[in-house]
């Protein structure tokens, strides 16, 4: 899943991605008008909820609300990153940067055990989230299996050089405020 | 839709492309190419003496059927 916008010439700029478990839109819980797009990237399963009752359970259990709120605030952390690897980093950079993130919340999720990750994303919808063009992702992802750091084979990246993976994109865990991060 | 494939690099370095992309047809291959030169020359073009940057594309029986490149000239100006 990723949230997108698009701008007023119509170029698409996917804003987040999203892996199993997370719930994408839990900040529109408390908005009237939702101000992006979700879109599925690949094949996908969601479950939907309605907001009166996601509101009413919050009312109920001050608990769940906490971790809800908490959930949100790790959301925007990733905003903030986004921003800065799309904004400041360069495109090399900036590749392996989104893929140490996806790998390290899809092993949060306790969906890979291991630095092998499933991303059933094509190089257009990267090249539309790193702001890059297309060619320009297909070089990137060249040079990083170039140097090995990755190995991939379809939609399976296996990071085999996960500390040099991580050095390549200048990747700091902290801005996911996962328990299992620092030590993955 | 067919594949093609984008090399590029500079007189030192090339990177052979060895996944390709999906596009529908040769304007579509080259319009890519352009967007990637862009990129490119974005990142890498720092040498301001004749430094040329290129992306070449071949198709997937290897045959190579453009050639876009960009290179940067400086000179001082008459006074």
């Amino acid at each position: 899943m990723g949230s997108t916008k698009l701008t007023g010439d119509g170029k698409r700029q996917i804003t987040s991605f999203f892996v199993p478990g997370d719930i994408p839109d839990l900040h529109g819980m408390h908005l009237s008008v939702l101000d992006c797009t979700f879109s599925s990237l690949a094949r996908a399963s969601l479950g939907f909820m309605r907001h009166d009752a996601m509101r009413a359970i919050c009312d109920r259990h001050a608990s769940i609300a906490a971790i809800f709120w908490r959930s949100t605030l790790i959301d925007a952390a990733i905003y903030r990153e986004w921003v800065t690897n799309v904004g400041r980093r360069d495109a090399y950079t900036r590749m392996a940067h989104i893929l140490c993130e996806l790998i390290v919340r899809l092993h949060s999720m306790g969906i890979i055990k291991d630095h092998v990750a499933n991303l059933p994303v094509t190089q257009a919808a990267l090249a539309d989230a790193l702001g890059l063009s297309t060619v320009h992702v297909n070089r990137v992802l060249q040079e990083l299996r170039r140097n090995g750091l990755i190995f991939t084979e379809g939609t399976r990246f296996h990071a085999v050089d996960w500390a040099g993976l991580v050095r390549a994109g200048d990747f700091d865990a902290t801005y996911l405020h996962q328990r299992t991060a620092t030590t993955f | 839709m067919a594949r093609y494939f984008f090399d590029s690099g500079d007189r030192d370095v090339v990177l052979k492309d060895e996944v390709g992309i999906g596009c529908d047809g040769i304007g579509s291959a080259r319009h890519q190419a352009i967007e990637g030169l862009v990129d490119l020359t974005r990142e890498f073009l720092k040498d301001l003496n004749g430094q040329e940057l290129f992306i070449e594309i071949r198709n997937e029986h290897g045959e190579k059927l453009a050639k876009l490149s960009l290179s940067l000239h400086a000179q001082p100006s008459a006074q």
